[in-house]
């Protein structure tokens, strides 16, 4: 899943090391979630996207989710 | 945060305990061994394995006494036992109950090394495939997660 972690960090001049200590994760994991290797369980998300004060729609993508969903429902 | 350090404390006493056990095992050997066990092929390698525990506890036990006194390396320690995505990388390796598995074969290969060499060395060889296999998965997994 695409985030947009990377960013909002070099915005607000986070590192990942500050950013993993402050949601509970090492910052292997932070990595992982910006290349978009490893998709974040609902409260991490959560936990990230109160540590930037935004929305999770604002920190994760879902628009590939969208599109699933979309497909399926033309199926039906 | 406090669940945690009780956490550690009462690894450290199990690591203690475990200290004490090898060490105990140790003077054994070195001092009251029977010329019987001593000269068995088996006995070199018991020697080694229980010392390498006690050393292995030993420093364990110094680590956590780090962390404990440090606040910032305690929630490193916390956030890294706690880490989903870890969780999930050691949960697809089998991690620890390989581990446990194969230590227990380690100890009953070696108990039974005493009586026949050829299951100890099936069992030792079979721990250390297991060992290896928990090993290889753990790196796959990190690589891809």
């Amino acid at each position: 899943m695409k985030t947009k972690i990377a960013q909002l960090r070099k915005i607000r001049k986070i590192s990942q090391e500050e950013l993993a200590l402050a949601v509970g994760v090492t910052r292997q994991t932070i990595t992982s979630l910006e290349v978009g290797k490893y998709t974040a369980s609902l409260p991490l998300a959560f936990k990230i996207a109160y540590f930037f004060g935004l929305s999770i729609e604002e920190v994760f993508d879902f628009s590939e989710y969208v599109v699933e969903m979309e497909e399926n429902n033309e199926k039906i | 945060m406090k669940k945690y350090k009780l956490f550690i404390k009462k690894r450290i006493a199990w690591l203690s305990v475990l200290l004490l056990i090898t060490f105990g095992v140790g003077v054994y050997d070195q001092f009251f061994a029977s010329p019987a066990i001593v000269a068995n092929p088996i006995f070199s390698f018991q020697a080694g394995f229980s010392a390498s525990l006690c050393i292995f506890a030993a420093l364990c036990i110094i680590n956590y006494n780090k962390i404990l006194h440090d606040g910032e390396k305690l929630r490193i320690q916390y956030n890294k036992a706690n880490d989903e995505r870890l969780r999930l990388v050691r949960y697809k390796a089998g991690v620890p109950i390989l581990l446990v598995t194969s230590t227990i074969m380690i100890v009953v290969g070696i108990i039974a090394g005493y009586f026949n060499e050829t299951i100890f060395l099936t069992l030792i060889l079979t721990a250390l495939i297991q060992i290896s296999v928990s090993v290889i998965m753990k790196f796959i997994y990190l690589r891809k997660l």
